[in-house]
This record gives structure tokens, sequence and C-alpha cells, in this order.
């Protein structure tokens, strides 16, 4: 019980001081607005080349938008510490840092998950993508796991962050990569085939899939497998997160590294 | 002359400033080939092949517009941060003749997502560099890259007036992709974006270049491009100018 108020309390705490620069304009502007222009280039492209419906583009966009705020969310929560000054002061704690680290990956997964549905839901307006109702608890599922996974991704690339001075070239790198590896853009048919295995391993990849069953209407038996995959993926995130986070603890003690940026 | 020479070697040392930047370097090596192979496999799976050149002209020019509105957008902010904003203030020279050489570099930075785009399309996807007008294509983005820098100058001046300039920055990227048909033909957008289109320099930039690149009448889109970011030039001075003032007579210069 108190792991899990350690994660819940400390993670918005957490979430408040990194974010506590933005204003409603900076939020409504990158997250929900820049996103959404992503999903109507990428559905115009789609419409225009005709690669695949309405639909695909839609559905897969609006799950792969969470991918900004939890992937960049994911990595500011082990990198801006270190950057702040702070990280000593977390390592220090006498409770369990992958409690801590993971209560912070919960806030950026709501927000990533806030930001994808607010894109489904306006694009699908927009554009006229009719989708069935009884479809919304399982395309909410499919997203929240796509934001939790995005979250441990992103929290992966963070403390990568304790040992290469500058993640966040690897983080910007890594989201335009998410665009062209997880099949959202291009149906996973026409990659290639290493393109398609690496996809296989990165976050929303098996929760578009999952989504777009559910938006076709196919049930949630049919998601199901998909689903499972992306809490899979999400989960080999975490422990990967909590492995490097470890190591690179471990070693930035003995190398006396800690704050050296 | 001593205006060019400013212009030009201004825009050497902040070309030269940028390529310093192990983050800015990264990214601008990185990205545009993402969108490059992105774009080429999407237009494969279209059964386009025969207009994959086209594909990664237009991927380049989207690195172009991508490296001018961040980094003129955040020019003046930068040089803030940098603690050199009020030494260029101080220069014996009118603001826009000083800040226009950091937006033509952004401009000349992102030219390279163009040549990285094609030397991928070309080795990677054997992708023939036959352009219809070849020696039109070279003038077309050398002076494509000069008026988005002009544009770059308008950001720069109508961002530094915004408090939440960065969001705006961020959210401007897509649309002007999209609506410049850098990608996506205009004529497949709903029938309102085309006014917005019109006025936007970008447009006619990614016009010019995709006729050169397929055939086309390249110059009057391109004195097109010229002439509005001519405007923006001007515009953009005229905001430059009201901004030192303002920000010299409330002493706020150095203030984020």
């Amino acid at each position: 019980m108190k792991t899990l108020r350690l994660m819940t309390v400390g993670g918005a705490i957490a979430y408040r001081a990194l974010f506590n620069w933005t204003t409603p304009g900076m939020f409504v502007g990158t997250l929900l607005v820049g996103p959404l222009f992503q999903l109507l280039f990428f559905a115009y492209l789609g419409r225009q080349l005709q690669v695949a419906d309405d639909r695909f583009y839609i559905v897969g966009n609006a799950v792969l938008t969470a991918s900004l705020a939890c992937v960049f969310g994911g990595t500011m929560a082990v990198a801006n510490e270190r950057r702040f000054g702070t990280l000593g002061h977390v390592l220090l704690s006498p409770r369990s840092r992958t409690a801590i680290f993971w209560g912070r990956v919960i806030p950026y997964a709501g927000n990533g998950l806030l930001i994808a549905v607010v894109t489904l839901a306006v694009g699908a307006l927009l554009l006229g993508l009719r989708i069935p109702l009884g479809a919304l608890p399982g395309l909410f599922l499919a997203m929240a796991a796509g934001s939790l996974a995005c979250g441990f991704f992103g929290l992966t690339l963070g403390a990568l962050g304790l040992r290469f001075r500058d993640v966040w070239v690897v983080s910007n790198v890594s989201v335009a990569l998410l665009l062209l590896l997880t099949g959202v853009n291009v149906p996973a048919a026409n990659l290639p085939g290493w393109m398609v295995t690496v996809g296989h391993f990165l976050p929303i990849t098996h929760a578009a899939e999952a989504a777009r069953r559910l938006a076709a209407g196919d049930g949630m038996a049919a998601a199901a497998p998909a689903l499972g995959q992306e809490l899979l993926v999400g989960a080999g995130y975490a422990v990967a997160a909590v492995a490097l986070l470890k190591i690179f603890e471990v070693e930035s003690r003995r190398r006396a590294s800690l704050d050296a940026l | 002359m001593n205006v060019l020479r400013l212009l030009v070697v201004g825009t050497l040392l902040h070309a030269k400033q940028i390529s310093r930047s192990p983050f800015e370097v990264a990214i601008a090596l990185v990205v545009p080939v993402v969108q490059a192979t992105l774009a080429v496999h999407l237009f494969r799976a279209g059964g386009e092949q025969h207009r994959l050149l086209e594909a990664a002209v237009g991927a380049g020019v989207m690195g172009v517009w991508s490296s001018v509105l961040f980094g003129s957008g955040g020019a003046i902010q930068n040089q803030r941060w940098q603690g050199t904003l009020e030494m260029i203030m101080l220069a014996p020279r009118r603001p826009v003749l000083v800040i226009l050489p950091i937006t033509i570099a952004t401009g000349v930075t992102g030219i390279y997502a163009l040549l990285a785009t094609l030397l991928w399309g070309r080795f990677l996807y054997g992708i023939r560099l036959d352009f219809a007008h070849p020696a039109a294509f070279v003038v077309a983005a050398v002076v494509c890259v000069i008026a988005l820098g002009m544009f770059g100058l308008l950001l720069a001046a109508t961002f530094v007036l915004m408090r939440n300039a960065n969001a705006l920055a961020n959210t401007l990227e897509y649309p002007v992709w999209l609506v410049s048909g850098m990608l996506v033909p205009i004529t497949v957008l709903p029938s309102w974006t085309g006014p917005l289109a019109a006025v936007l320099p970008t447009t006619w930039g990614a016009r010019a270049l995709r006729e050169a690149t397929s055939g086309g009448p390249v110059w009057p889109s391109l004195t097109i491009c010229l002439g509005i970011s001519l405007l923006c030039l001007a515009l953009g001075g005229f905001a430059l100018t009201y901004v030192e003032r303002r920000a010299r007579a409330a002493a706020t210069l150095a203030l984020a």
C-alpha cells in the first residue's frame, strides 16, 4: 500500500514539478493541435496515395500521438532530475527507486492517453469516421496500453541519460522512428522485413493493430492478442528501464559522475 | 557592398555556430532521412514508383521548413539565452540586418535535409536523380532557402512577442507541410485551405522545386515565392524595429 502511495503521490508531484513551466496555451499547441495536424497530414497523404483507408490512418495516428508526451515525459522523468541537479536527492531516498521511477511514468501515460483520445475524437469528427459505440471501451484500453508502453520506453531512454550526455537526441530520433517502424503510416506488408521485426519490439505497433481491429468492429476477442503483446512490450521496457537505472546508478556512484553534465 | 558583406559573413558565422551543436547536427542528420524513408515506402505502397524522386524532394523541403521554423522562431530567444542579444542590438546596424543572417543560416542548415534525402534515395533506394530542369533545380533550391530565411525573419520578430512561441512553433510544423503541398497535393485538401496556401512562401518554394524535378514552369512559382518572402522581410523588419524600441524603452531586452 505504501509503495502504491509512493508511486501515485510521488509521480503526481514530479509531474507537476517538471511541468511547472507549461501553460494551457503551450499544452494545447504542442500536445493537442500539433498531433492532430500530424494525423490530418498522414490521413490526406494516405487518401491521395490510396495506400489504406481513412480508418487505418485515423486510428493508427491517434494511438501514435500518445508517443510524443509519453516518450519525452519518460525521458524527462530521469534526464531533467540530472539537469536540474536533483538526481542525487532522489537516489539518496531510502525508498525503492523502482517504485519512484515507475510512478513517474503513470502521469505521463495518462497525459498520452488524454492526447490520443482527443486526437481520435477530433480526427474522426473532422474526417467523418464512424466508430462503433461498443468498440469505445476496447479502444480506450488499447490507447492506455500504448501510452503506458511508450512511457516505459521513454523511461528506458531516460535511463540512458545517466550514461550519455545528450539523451534528447535519442528521444527525438526515437519519436521520428516510431512514425516509420510501427506500421502506423505504412502498412506492415509494404515495409521491409527487418523494419517489421524491429517494429514488433517497439511500443504502439501492437496497440495500433488492436485499435484498428476494434474500430473495424472485430470485437475484443480479435484485438486481445495484439493488446496482450503491447502490454508485454511495455512490461519489457519497464524491466529494462529499472535494470539500466540500477546499472548506471552504481556506475555513476563508482565514477563520481552522477551530476556531471 | 558593405551590407552584402555583412549578410554573407553573418550567415556563414551563424551557420558555423549551428554546426557546432551536436544536438542540431544529429537531428539534422537523422530526422530528414527517416522522413524520406517514410515517404519512399508510402509512395511505393501506393504504386507511385515513378514519383519517388518527387517524394525525396518533398521530404527534403519538409526538413528545410523544420529547420527554419525552429531555428528562426527561436533565433532571438536563443541570443537572449546566450547573453548576446544586447550586443547584437547595440551593433551600429539596423536590427533587421543583424538578425537576417541568423534566419538565413537556419535555411542554409536546412538545405542539408534536401541533399541528404536526395543522396539517401539515390544510394539506398536507387532513385535516379533525373531532374526535368537540373539547373533550375539548383537555382530554385538556393532561392528557396534565402526566401525561407526571409520568412524566418518575420517568424523571429513575431515569435518574440509571444509568451508561447515554442507552442506555436511545435504547432506549425505539420500544418505548413500539409497546406504547402510538400508531399500531399493541395488539390486533395479542403478548398478553404487554398487561400492559406497561396500566401505562404513555402507553397511556392515547394512547387518550384517540384516543377524543376518533374517538369513545369519553375520561374513563375519561384518569382512568387521570392515576392512573398520580400514582403515578409519588410514586415519582419518593421516588427523587429518595433520590438527593439519597445524592449529598450521598457528595459526588458535581456528578460525572457
